[in-house]
C-alpha cells in the first residue's frame, strides 16, 4: 500500500512539474534591469549564458528592461574591454527568473567586495496612486530613513544593501529627505512630484561622503481602449466600382482593337 | 511601363471577376492577405542603449519620468505620408475613436504620449467612401522605415522593427497599448477581409517602431 502511494507521489510530481514546464514556455518572459551601484568600479561589460549582453556600463547607469527567457541564466561582470574567459568573472551569479515577472539586479559595494543586489520589480499600482520603494546602495552610508522633511518617516531603517517593500501613496508633491534616524539630513529631495499611475524605485547610491540618488521609474500606466480601432470606412463594393470601369475600360480597348484588326485584314 | 502595369493588373482582375463570377474584389484584402515582418536579433540584446542617470541640481525623482510630446503632425517618407494628428480617446463602443476626416490620423489621447515610456498608438483609415485613405499603403512599410512625429516645439523619429496583421479575435489590446520600458510607437489601420455582419475588416495592420532620437 505504501508503495503505491509512493508511486501515485511520482506520478502526481511528474504531472505538476509537467504543468509548470507549459507554464514557463508560454510566450511571456521575465524582464531584467542591470544597474551599475559600484562607486569605485570601472565601466563593465555583462555576459550572460556567456553573451556579450551589456557593453560598457559606467557607475550610476541603468540597462532599461530586457527581455529575458524565464529559468536560470548564468550572469557575469567583467571590467569593460576584458577578454571573456569562462570563470575569470569578477562578479558571477545564477540568476533564476520567472516569467511575467520584472527584477532589478545591482551591481554593488566597493569593488574588493562586488556583490549582487537583486529585487523583484512591481509593474502595478492601484488606480491614480503612486508606488515608491528605496535602496541603500551606499556601502559606506549609515542606516538612514526617508521621510517628509518635520515629519514622518516613510521608509525607516535602511541598511546596506536593502532594497524596502513598496509604499503605495496619493500621488503629489512631497518634501522629502534622507536622513539618519536621529534626525540629521542626509540628502534632501524637496518637491519630489510622485505621479499618479507610476511606480519608482530611488536609490541611494556612492560613498558616503557624496550620497546621491539614482532614480527610475519600474512602471507607468496609462489608458487603454476595450477594442482596436474601426479604420476602413470602405467596403469591397466601393473598391470594385472602381475595377468595374477599369475593366469597363479594356473591354472598350480590347474591342476597339479587334475592330481596327478586322478593318486592317479587309 | 506604367500602363503595361496597369493594363496587367486589369486583366488580373478582370479575369478574377469573371472567376469569382462578377462577387466584389477587396483590394486591401488582397494585398494584406500574408504580411508581416520582424526586424530579426533586436539591437537591445547586443548593444543596449545604457543610459547615464541623469544628476541634474533639481530633484533627481522628478527628472526620472519622461513627458512626451503632444503630437501634432505624423510623416512617413517611405509611403509619402503627411497627415495632421486629432487627439481623441474612446468611442462609445469602447473603441480606440478615429477621425472622421480620412486624411488625417488620431493619437489615443489617454494612452502613453509619443517620447514618454510605453506605447503611444496613431490610428488612420485604410480606406473611405470615395477610396483610399491616408494609411492605404501602410502595408508597404519596410523595418527600418522611419516614422516622425511633430510636437509643439520637437520632432521625434522612430524607426519601424515590426508589422503584423492581426485578426480582431486574437488582437491583445492591452499588449498593443501597453508598457515598455522605453518609448515606442504603434501605427494602426484596417486590413484584412471586408466582413459585412461586423461592418469592419476582420484583422488590424499594426506596426511597431522604437524611438531612435
Amino acid at each position: 500500500m505504501k508503495k503505491i502511494l509512493v508511486t501515485l507521489a511520482v506520478v502526481l510530481s511528474m504531472v505538476f512539474s509537467l504543468g509548470a514546464t507549459a507554464f514557463a514556455d508560454s510566450h511571456e518572459g521575465a524582464k531584467v534591469r542591470v544597474v551599475h551601484a559600484s562607486p569605485d568600479a570601472p565601466n563593465v561589460d555583462v555576459y550572460v549564458n556567456g553573451e556579450l549582453t551589456l557593453e560598457d556600463v559606467p557607475f550610476k547607469a541603468d540597462s532599461g528592461y530586457l527581455d529575458v527567457p524565464a529559468g536560470t541564466h548564468n550572469v557575469e561582470v567583467f571590467a569593460a574591454g576584458s577578454e571573456y574567459m569562462e570563470g575569470d568573472a569578477v562578479l558571477q551569479a545564477d540568476l533564476t527568473v520567472e516569467a511575467g515577472k520584472a527584477y532589478t539586479v545591482a551591481a554593488a559595494n566597493l569593488v574588493e567586495s562586488l556583490e549582487f543586489v537583486v529585487a523583484e520589480d512591481s509593474m502595478e499600482v492601484s488606480e491614480g496612486m503612486t508606488k515608491i520603494r528605496v535602496g541603500h546602495l551606499s556601502p559606506d552610508a549609515p542606516t538612514v530613513d526617508v521621510g517628509l522633511i518635520g515629519g514622518d518617516a516613510v521608509f525607516a531603517g535602511a541598511t546596506f544593501p536593502g532594497i524596502t517593500d513598496y509604499m503605495e501613496l496619493e500621488a503629489g508633491t512631497y518634501d522629502l529627505e534622507i536622513r539618519t534616524p536621529d534626525g540629521t539630513q542626509v540628502l534632501p529631495l524637496e518637491g519630489t512630484e510622485l505621479a499618479a499611475n507610476t511606480v519608482y524605485s530611488v536609490f541611494a547610491i556612492n560613498t558616503a561622503d557624496s550620497l546621491e540618488v539614482l532614480a527610475l521609474v519600474d512602471y507607468q500606466g496609462a489608458g487603454s481602449p476595450e477594442e482596436m480601432p474601426a479604420t476602413g470606412l470602405g467596403t469591397p463594393e466601393q473598391n470594385t466600382m472602381m475595377y468595374l470601369l477599369l475593366a469597363g475600360g479594356l473591354v472598350l480597348v480590347m474591342g476597339g482593337a479587334f475592330a481596327f484588326r478586322s478593318r486592317f485584314q479587309n | 511601363m506604367h500602363s503595361a502595369v496597369v493594363f496587367k493588373t486589369s486583366v488580373f482582375l478582370l479575369s478574377l471577376l469573371l472567376f469569382a463570377g462578377c462577387a466584389p474584389v477587396d483590394e486591401v484584402a488582397v494585398k494584406t492577405e500574408t504580411i508581416g515582418f520582424e526586424a530579426e536579433a533586436p539591437s537591445e540584446r547586443v548593444a543596449p542603449a545604457v543610459k547615464s542617470a541623469v544628476q541634474p541640481t533639481e530633484n533627481p525623482i522628478n527628472a526620472a519620468l519622461s513627458k512626451g510630446i503632444s503630437p501634432q503632425t505624423i510623416r512617413i517618407p517611405s509611403i509619402g505620408v503627411e497627415a495632421p494628428v486629432q487627439h481623441l480617446g474612446v468611442n462609445d463602443k469602447g473603441e480606440m475613436a478615429v477621425p472622421d476626416e480620412i486624411n488625417e490620423v488620431s493619437w489615443f489621447e489617454p494612452g502613453y504620449n509619443p517620447g514618454q515610456n510605453g506605447r503611444a498608438v496613431i490610428a488612420g483609415h485604410v480606406d473611405g467612401l470615395e477610396g483610399p485613405a491616408i494609411f492605404w499603403d501602410l502595408a508597404d512599410v519596410q523595418a527600418g522605415d522611419v516614422i516622425e512625429v511633430a510636437g509643439e516645439d520637437e520632432t521625434l523619429t522612430f524607426e519601424i522593427y515590426k508589422l503584423e496583421s492581426i485578426p480582431l479575435a486574437l488582437a491583445d489590446v492591452s499588449e498593443v497599448f501597453g508598457y515598455t520600458s522605453s518609448p515606442e510607437l504603434v501605427l494602426i489601420t484596417c486590413s484584412g477581409t471586408y466582413n459585412r455582419e461586423w461592418g469592419t475588416r476582420e484583422e488590424r495592420l499594426v506596426v511597431y517602431a522604437k524611438l531612435i532620437n
